[in-house]
């Protein structure tokens, strides 16, 4: 699992070397923001099913779905149903805020997904449209303190990037 | 051919898109959104819309919000084979965003170019770090630019294992000699699922035609496996270089899909709880919920019934990817009591349940249950292929003769082949 922590090491072992100032500046920043990130992460973590819910429904609330038969969300009661996809990015989201790096992302979420998006002519802008939702809804420090707040729509934005 | 599920998922007229398109991102309120604009306006193949995306690409504020809709403007612009906005677009090809020069290049691919500078630009991008380097060889080929092999040669040892596919696939399309494309194939069965459904779509663009029984086999979601399938006995048969009876096997146990026919590449360490399996059925890697669903199918089919319907009802209606496994296994424990949740997902018309259909399909023939045929009778009039083929494999089962009366006439070749069988 990529992270500030392995990608030093790694850039240091594949050049023969011990870590250099930099890099450990890199480590220590990483580390200093550590109870920020995990502070976010059990936040999250506590309020996925909302935080996810919100969102989805955010996205499909000012342009609505149309509701022709067989098209997504024909039935009122079933809009919800796309919560599996942003529920997913939340949830690599939280390890991302543990890792210290954005390696989940890049690995479980990224890696592929453009394509796939493409290939199967599936809509990103769902997606794209919850994640910024979430990024303006959170607040601190009600939700979370400002730090933690910090490092939680950073890696939004990263996921709002990588998937448009 | 674009599969046009998703397209009209937001509701606005053209006119309200480009209005939304062009205003400033200063002027949106919190809750307008530009992106979905420019994705919308892939339903509108107009002047009006392609001006209106080209205009975004003009603007180059670099700011997130905006960055986002340059590149959806440069995709639509793709999807629509705007050849207008090639200019535009290849002034993209130099830009340090990475996203926007992979969907420039991508949109390329789309618009079709035969302009030697293009397509030398294009390939010095492979020399660029930190681009995807994938999109760049597809396009390379998909646009026949053969002075590029050398350079893609340099990508078949990629530690990247979905770049090394599609370097790999290339070089044998350029170069003639398909001998290499065992290791393409071999990349099926790799750990990684990135690697596993990459490879699948550079077997798709060689049309390799003998990699189909291994594709059947492969553990990722079946959407991936039939639409290479489908793809792979659409072209091969129209070209007369392989025929129906070569594919019907592969294409059987891809929709049957049950984990006996796969290679499973994941193993339990320890035995696993029934809790555990049942998450398992929502993970994303559905190699991980084939093994599931093989581990509860063997060892735990006495409590599965009662598990199954407690997930189901709690999460597993409203999850697309378990609902889908749940269907499955409803059927090869044929469990009696699990017939209307079958019937129900059978006629579920949302899109991102669609899979559900077919697996409902099949699991009500190994229910045995003949209620079932006119049902599943009337499922031969949708439009989706799929459906109508494991309607065709269930009927096979319960005894329904009148399907294949309806499905000869079918439009699709495949429906007709079948029926005819």
């Amino acid at each position: 699992m990529k992270s500030v922590v392995t990608t030093v090491i790694a850039a240091a072992d594949a050049a023969g070397r011990f870590p250099s100032s930099s890099d450990l500046e890199s480590v220590q920043g990483s580390i200093q923001r550590a109870a920020a990130r995990l502070e976010a992460a059990e936040k999250l973590a506590a309020n996925l099913d909302n935080v996810a819910k919100e969102a989805y429904d955010a996205c499909i609330k000012k342009y609505g779905y149309l509701n022709n038969a067989g098209e997504a969300n024909e039935t009122q009661v079933k809009k919800d149903k796309c919560l599996r996809d942003i529920k997913h990015y939340m949830r690599l989201i939280n390890y991302c805020l543990i890792v210290g790096g954005t390696g989940p992302l890049d690995e479980w979420g990224i890696a592929g997904g453009r394509e796939v998006y493409r290939a199967l002519d599936l809509p990103t802008a769902p997606y794209v449209e919850a994640l910024r939702f979430a990024r303006t809804r959170g607040c601190a420090p009600r939700d979370m303190s400002t730090q933690a707040l910090v490092e939680y729509n950073s890696l939004l934005d990263y996921t709002i990037n990588s998937l448009s | 051919m674009a599969n046009k599920r998703f397209f009209n998922i937001f509701n606005l007229t053209e006119a309200e898109a480009i209005d939304l398109l062009d205003t400033p991102c200063d002027k949106l309120a919190e809750d307008e959104s530009r992106y979905v604009a420019a994705s919308h306006l892939i339903n509108f193949p107009t002047e009006a819309s392609i001006n209106a995306l080209l205009r975004a690409i003009d603007n180059d504020d670099d700011e997130l919000d905006n960055r986002i809709v340059r590149r959806k403007s440069i995709e639509t612009l793709g999807k629509l084979q705007a050849k207008q906005a090639l200019p535009a677009i290849r002034k993209c090809l130099v830009e340090a965003d990475c996203y926007t020069v992979e969907n420039a290049v991508w949109a390329i691919g789309e618009i079709g170019t035969e302009d030697p500078q293009i397509l030398s630009e294009i390939a010095q991008i492979l020399e660029r770090e930190g681009q995807n380097h994938r999109v760049i060889i597809h396009t390379l080929v998909k646009l026949d630019y053969k002075p590029a092999v050398d350079r893609i040669q340099a990508f078949t040892e990629s530690t990247d294992e979905a770049t090394a596919s599609a370097a790999i696939s290339a070089v044998c399309r350029f170069t003639g000699d398909y001998t290499q494309m065992e290791r393409v194939i071999a990349f099926l069965f790799h750990p990684n699922r990135n690697a596993r459904r990459a490879c699948i779509q550079d077997l798709i663009d060689a049309n390799y035609y003998p990699a189909i029984p291994s594709i059947a086999r492969c553990p990722v979601s079946i959407v991936f496996r039939l639409r290479a399938i489908r793809l792979l006995a659409d072209i091969g048969v129209e070209r007369g270089e392989i025929e129906f009876s070569e594919i019907r096997s592969s294409l059987e146990k891809t929709l049957y899909d049950h984990p006996q026919d796969l290679e499973l590449i994941h193993e339990y360490d320890l035995p696993p709880t029934m809790e555990f399996l049942i998450r398992q059925l929502y993970e994303t890697d559905f190699g991980l919920c084939y093994l599931a669903t093989q581990t509860i199918l063997d060892e735990r089919a006495s409590e599965a019934p009662a598990a199954l319907s407690a997930t189901y009802e709690e999460e597993a209606y409203n999850d697309y990817g378990a609902h889908y496994h749940v269907m499955k296994i409803i059927g090869w424990l044929k469990y009696q009591p699990g017939y209307e949740l079958l019937i129900e997902a059978l006629n579920n018309r949302e899109p991102q349940f669609q899979k559900s259909r077919a697996a409902a399909a099949l699991a009500l023939g190994e229910l045995g249950d003949e209620r079932a045929i006119p049902l599943l009778v009337a499922c031969l009039e949708t439009k989706i292929w799929d459906l109508k083929y494991a309607v065709l494999m269930a009927l096979d089962k319960l005894g329904g003769t009148s399907g294949c009366a309806i499905a000869a006439n079918d439009d699709d070749w495949l429906i007709r082949a079948r029926a005819a069988i």
